[in-house]
């Protein structure tokens, strides 16, 4: 009776000792993984603060030149372009391919450039980070203000090549990845794909020129 | 008077209330449906006229307004329309079980109403009391009841079937409704203007980033809701689910291209 107990005992022990084993490591591969894919939305967040402080003298075309190198290397444009894309992707010949990813990158960067364009004492703060399936991970921030609530901004990213790279923002809780892919759908059904890349690109110069006004 | 207002109200709370539920359960079911939009068209006719209404009535005025009226002014306008309807924030924090959030809420009605002056000022934020954003549709989402059919409605704007039901428990709830006379009309339309104004820097925002503005709006009024239930906190599970569908990202990573 003694020795069942304890071997049970013992079970439980090495069951404990392993599990504990397991959790630290995760948690420390965590940590890695975590630093890492933190510092990519410190720099994007960086960098907008530096247009929004400076964006009087930078102008629209100083904001778009000053974050775009950013953007374009925080982000995975041809995976988010391609799901954003949907079913429609498939149909897209190579080079149709090869230049909407252009063409989103440069809307992309035009949206922080004409979106980031003044400051009045916001902060970004980075309140936690959440580990998803598939090797996924979310880190919640957000836009802290004086005269308003805080906009929450969560940001979801993979690793793509050892790069952790983000492919999608929610804003308050909105997912703009999944709006543009509702509004896209509705596009080409009703224009064809070369009548998306024309609203697109109309928007991307609205952009350009609403400093102009 | 007053007798005739409110049983007009009881029916049309009683009619919405049953529509609603109904409508709601339907949208329970069908959950898995691939259409976020099944009456896109008739939505699309009300959406059309909004717009018009709105791009040649409400939105100039609102803009005027705006320009006329100083900030602090415009404030006290929105405390005092936020204040009004607030009982229906009230009934809903205590219909989800929010007891300790229906009290804080209900001391902010108080507080606003008397110290606030009517609700102009808005004393019980910086009291600890903050301001909830609670509704009926919110209320049977925590039950339990599904979302419903998407709906564009005229003048009101997006909605849900769920959330029917609280155009008319806003509508009993709110002490506007009981006021007659011509008084009405004017403050009727400052409410709709200020709230217009409110909503300048979102419809702005939406102008210029939408190729598809309808689609822009149903998505974005979706999400929101759903934010909205789960009080800014939705659950994370399911997030990602937009890169595993089968064209995302794990089923075909040979055609995803990389530039530089």
């Amino acid at each position: 009776m003694e020795k069942m107990i304890y071997r049970q005992f013992r079970a439980i022990v090495v069951a404990i000792i392993l599990l504990a084993t397991s959790s630290n490591s995760i948690a420390a591969e965590m940590n890695i993984d975590y630093a890492a894919a933190s510092e990519v939305v410190t720099a994007l967040h960086e960098k907008l603060m530096y247009i929004m402080q400076h964006s009087d003298e930078l102008r629209y075309q100083g904001r778009y030149n000053e974050v775009k190198d950013t953007v374009n290397s925080s982000f995975d444009a041809s995976l988010i372009a391609k799901v954003i894309m949907s079913r429609y992707w498939k149909k897209l010949d190579d080079t149709q391919k090869i230049d909407f990813i252009a063409l989103f990158k440069r809307l992309s960067v035009a949206t922080y450039a004409s979106r980031f364009d003044g400051y009045s004492g916001e902060s970004f703060v980075e309140m936690s980070a959440e580990m998803l399936k598939k090797g996924r991970l979310l880190i919640k921030t957000e836009l802290q203000r004086t005269d308003d609530d805080p906009v929450k901004l969560d940001y979801l990213m993979h690793q793509k090549e050892g790069q952790w790279l983000i492919i999608s923002v929610i804003a308050n809780g909105v997912n703009d990845l999944s709006l543009k892919r509702a509004e896209y759908a509705t596009v080409i059904k009703d224009k064809g794909f070369p009548g998306l890349v024309e609203d697109v690109a109309a928007k991307i110069t609205d952009m350009e020129n609403q400093d102009e006004e | 008077m007053i007798n005739n207002t409110m049983n007009k109200l009881t029916k049309i709370l009683l009619l919405l209330v049953v529509v609603g539920v109904f409508a709601g359960c339907a949208g329970s079911q069908q959950k898995s449906a691939a259409s976020p939009d099944p009456i896109e068209p008739a939505n699309r006719v009300f959406y059309d006229f909004n717009e018009g209404l709105d791009k040649h009535l409400i939105k100039p005025i609102a803009e005027g307004y705006v320009k006329i009226t100083p900030e602090p002014i415009r404030n006290s306008v929105t405390n005092f329309f936020d204040n009004l309807a607030y009982l229906n924030v009230i009934l809903n924090s205590f219909l989800q079980g929010k007891f300790d959030q229906g009290f804080s809420d209900a001391g902010r009605f108080i507080m606003n109403s008397t110290l606030g002056i009517a609700g102009l000022f808005d004393v019980a934020t910086p009291a600890g009391m903050p301001r909830h954003n609670e509704d009926v549709g919110q209320t049977l989402a925590t039950w339990g009841v599904g979302r419903g059919t998407y709906l564009y409605l005229p003048v009101q704007g997006p909605d849900t079937a769920r959330n029917l039901p609280n155009i008319a428990t806003k509508l009993a709830l709110n002490p506007l409704t009981y006021i007659s006379g011509a008084i009405l009309f004017p403050i009727t339309a400052l409410n709709v203007i200020n709230i217009r104004a409110n909503l300048l820097d979102a419809t702005n925002i939406r102008d210029e980033a939408a190729v598809d503005p309808y689609s822009f709006t149903r998505e974005a009024y979706l999400q929101q809701r759903e934010y909205l239930i789960h009080d800014g906190n939705p659950p994370t599970e399911g997030y990602d689910d937009i890169f595993d569908e089968e064209f995302g990202a794990d089923s075909d990573e040979d055609s995803v291209l990389i530039i530089e």
